[in-house]
């Protein structure tokens, strides 16, 4: 991992997780796999807290283990998962608009613990949901567990791994570490559930309450999750639930230890809950394609019009669940077929679409390609050369922005004849010499474009060689994407500073606000409330109101250049899968 | 019977009348005569004769010698030019054959220096000589600019020696670019436009959205913005860096033969488009644009906490 990522890395750790996760984490995304106990030795850490940390770090999917040869259980950091914690924001945003408010806090709940089974999370969206609405009304369980359902058909949620169910063979020691497996065919699958709102409740709140008793912890946040301990004895992945942001781990109480003991705590009094051990995760793939998809289609509607971005998308939609997500083209779909999958307003005829998809086929953009004549004429969209053109178009783009249009017009010109001389470069552009040539050195020292000698002669006098600029987009998408990270390593640490340079007015006016909650629970007068206003004064809450929008841009600008990241990164990983 | 020997004395053998015989032939034949020729014509004259007859003709420089793959050829000078060269000397009349040669692309000194062999002060001498009886002159070359080309002196520079419309004096005309390509862009925009608006089936739109290049060039000409007349291809460059501004693009169809603007079968068609992509993320953060990236790090001199693009960006 390069420096950049395992900074950034750091950054996410230590702003979700906290320091100690922080740092068992970036140790491991260092190192590689390590047994748990060469991770205590080097990061002078105690085992406990290790154990916890680990917890933390699996439950939300940024640690694997694996069970080595003779015994040892090494645990791995997934760097990229990590750098995925950036994209949350737009996850839940995609979740808001196909599936509203109720697919809005389904997924939030479901990136913010990691792992949850259904009923939980039902349960917990519901009452989230409650609370928000009017005094009386409450929210009906079915609807979330109903939109719970589509989402689960959608493949945006998916059922964690699970223990493989031995019959119980042999009974010899249990294994290091489980092995956690899981059929293709489950992986949607929704159990049956039927949740009434009361026992589920009841069944919650009286475990939450057993389990602190017994152990004698500090109050887990929700009792959802003491209840989900109890009943999934899934062994080996832990239930500590790290949650929300700067919480310190170490509150969590969990077995993250193979060979721990798992205390046992019986149910007697309760309901069995329904769907014990089946876990869910969010898919991040299915999202991934999702905005894979959008990118297409608005590229589409800005090279072309609205109507062909629309039979895009409709292509698009109809390979969702046909075609890998890495596969380079979608498989082949008649005009018949999209004629009757188009969206019910739009009424175009077939002669029509069909003048469409002709001119869709054969616009220079190449998205879409014609792969055959039956059916009405068969059309394919070339996944892998679009991925191609957006990453092209950004790095063109950053060049238009960091040197300006004459430089992009040279920059496009090396790109779209693969290879120059220099005298070509000045000729093709119609750019004064001196110009052309300070401007190729300039992309040249950024690594923007690159050079390629053709020697005349054996000994490559550097007067009889030829030199040739080109521009190899593989290079330059991993040089842009190193600068991305970075980037956003800067803006968090900006954020950061920026925050702890007022921190000292921050904690003032949660004071303030602390006071005027609880006189206005005790019911205090307007004059009162109003003199505890005031301590406040007016340049401090102007610097409150310059704080919150420094904040706010700096994150806005966090999931923009993470739009860069996911382009650029869909590019790099559709071309290295075709080598 | 004595022998009589019979000497045909013929009245031809006055070499005053081999040359004038020689060059009436060269007047039949303008564009030269081979030995072969003059052999047949006056088959009674010996070889040496001959010979005598025209390194006469030669010297006196009424005639021209060329070498052609056949032989040597022997051709009547030009008056007006065996007049020019009366003063000079073979040197000179050397080097201006080199030169006339060359034709309009005009021949760099050291490659005269070559071609004769003669010493590179001699050159220069010879060179002055010629200019200053204006026979030949020195035009600079746009591509090495102290490079000098010599050609004769009433010939047109060759395009590539001026570079054609868009040099002016050996300056590239920057301007001038600038202007026609906007232009034509703005005529391919709007031509989009109306196409657009047309809202028509889409075939006939996007047809009607695009411009062969001859449309585009009647349009630059009718506009009257060049001093210089410009030509379908220079056009065409004009256009092609438009393409490399990612602003238009090209499609080649098949033409019949005889239609208006097709070259060779086919028609070049250029139709103004829209970026696919917004200004990506990268470039709205002031990181993305920054000169000293490569010195920022936290608790050095630039650091992301300090950065006053950040603070300048940061006060929008």
């Amino acid at each position: 991992m390069t420096q950049a990522e395992i900074k950034l890395c750091s950054l996410l750790l230590q702003e979700h997780f906290g320091e100690i996760v922080e740092k068992i984490g970036v140790h491991l995304i260092r190192t590689g796999s390590q047994p748990i106990r060469v991770i205590v030795h080097d990061t002078r850490t105690s085992l406990d807290q290790v154990k916890k940390a680990l917890c933390v770090l699996i439950q939300h999917n940024l640690v694997i283990y694996q069970v080595h040869r003779r015994g040892m259980v090494e645990y791995e950091a997934q760097c990229s998962r990590v750098l995925r914690m950036l994209r949350y924001p737009r996850y839940i945003y995609t979740a808001k608009t196909l599936y509203n408010d109720t697919g809005e806090l389904i997924v939030e709940e479901l990136l913010l613990n990691g792992k949850m089974t259904m009923s939980a999370l039902v349960k917990k969206v519901a009452d989230r949901l409650t609370e928000t609405m009017e005094d009386g009304k409450t929210m009906d369980y079915a609807e979330v567990s109903c939109t719970f359902v589509r989402l689960a058909d959608t493949h945006f949620v998916q059922r964690c791994p699970l223990v493989h169910a031995t019959e119980n063979s042999d009974p010899g020691p249990p294994p290091p570490a489980p092995t956690l497996v899981i059929n293709e065919k489950d992986m949607f699958l929704v159990p049956k559930l039927s949740l009434i709102d009361d026992t589920l409740a009841l069944a919650g709140i009286a475990q939450w309450i057993e389990l602190w008793l017994q152990m004698k912890v500090l109050p887990v946040q929700t009792p959802v999750r003491a209840h989900a301990w109890v009943a999934g004895q899934v062994p080996g992945t832990g239930h500590a639930r790290g949650k929300g942001k700067r919480r310190r781990s170490s509150e969590d109480d969990a077995t993250g230890e193979p060979k721990a003991k798992r205390p046992k705590h019986t149910t007697d009094n309760k309901e069995p809950i329904p769907d014990d051990g089946i876990y869910w995760q969010a898919n991040l793939d299915r999202f991934h394609q999702h905005f894979r998809d959008q990118a297409i289609v608005s590229a589409v509607a800005n090279r072309m019009d609205q109507t062909s971005s629309e039979i895009v998308r409709t292509m698009l939609r109809m390979s969702e669940v046909t075609t890998p997500s890495s596969a380079p083209f979608t498989q082949p779909l008649s005009s018949n077929e999209i004629f009757r999958s188009l969206p019910v307003g739009y009424n175009i005829s077939k002669q029509v679409l069909d003048q469409y998809l002709t001119l869709l086929a054969d616009d220079p953009l190449e998205f879409v390609g014609k792969s055959g004549d039956s059916g009405g004429g068969m059309y394919i969209i070339n996944l892998h050369k679009a991925l191609g053109s957006l990453a092209t178009a950004s790095l063109e783009s950053v060049v238009q922005e960091r040197f300006g249009s004459r430089c992009a017009r040279i920059f496009r010109l090396v790109l779209q004849k693969k290879h120059l001389e220099q005298k070509q470069v000045e000729d093709f552009a119609m750019i004064p010499a001196k110009e052309a040539k300070d401007m190729l050195y300039k992309m040249l020292s950024e690594n923007f474009i690159s050079l390629q000698e053709i020697p005349k002669t054996p000994d490559h006098a550097p007067s009889r060689t030829f030199y040739l600029y080109t521009v190899n987009i593989l290079s330059a998408a991993r040089m842009l994407l190193h600068r991305c990270y970075k980037s956003i390593a800067n803006l968090i640490e900006r954020r950061q500073f920026e925050t702890k340079e007022n921190k000292r007015l921050l904690e003032k006016s949660q004071r303030v606000e602390a006071i005027i909650a609880s006189m206005q629970a005790t019911g205090a007068e307007a004059a009162q409330l109003q003199e505890i206003e005031e301590m406040i004064t007016a340049p401090e809450r102007q610097q409150l109101e310059t704080l919150k929008h420094n904040v706010n841009k700096l994150d806005a600008s966090e999931i923009q250049v993470d739009e860069t990241i996911f382009l650029l990164e869909s590019y790099i990983e559709s071309t290295m899968k075709r080598q | 019977m004595a022998e009589v020997k019979v000497k045909l004395q013929l009245p031809d053998a006055d070499p005053v009348e081999i040359e004038n015989r020689i060059i009436e032939l060269c007047h039949q034949f303008p564009h030269g005569i081979t030995d072969q020729v003059i052999q047949n014509e006056m088959p009674h004259i010996e070889a040496q004769q001959r010979a005598v007859a025209i390194n006469r003709l030669l010297s006196m420089g009424q005639l021209d010698l060329l070498r052609s793959n056949t032989g040597l050829l022997y051709r009547i000078k030009d008056s007006q030019n065996a007049g020019k060269m009366k003063g000079s000397d073979n040197q000179e009349k050397l080097v201006y054959q080199i030169i006339e040669d060359a034709g309009n692309k005009g021949i760099w000194s050291r490659d005269i220096r070559y071609k004769s062999n003669l010493p590179l002060t001699e050159i220069n001498k010879i060179l002055k000589n010629l200019e200053s009886k204006k026979l030949i002159k020195a035009v600079k070359s746009v591509a090495a600019s102290k490079k000098k080309v010599y050609m004769l002196y009433n010939l047109q520079p060759d395009r590539s020696v001026t570079g054609g419309a868009w040099y002016s004096d050996q300056d590239f005309e920057s301007e001038f670019v600038e202007v026609l390509n906007q232009q034509c862009f703005k005529f391919l925009q709007t031509k989009a436009e109306t196409a657009r608006e047309s809202k028509q089936n889409p075939m006939i739109q996007r047809n009607s959205s695009f411009a062969s290049s001859h449309e585009v060039w009647k349009y630059i000409c009718e506009l009257g913005i060049s001093k210089v007349e410009l030509s379908m291809e220079d056009i065409e460059t004009i256009l092609n860096t438009l393409i490399y501004d990612g602003k238009v693009e090209m499609t080649i169809i098949a033409a019949k033969e005889g239609t208006v603007g097709s070259v060779d079968g086919h028609m070049k068609l250029y139709r103004a488009v829209n970026p696919i992509i917004p200004p990506t993320g990268l470039v709205r953060a002031p990181c993305g644009l920054c000169p000293v990236f490569d010195d920022c790090h936290e608790g050095g001199e630039i650091s992301p906490s300090n950065c006053i693009y950040m603070t300048e960006w940061l006060e929008f």
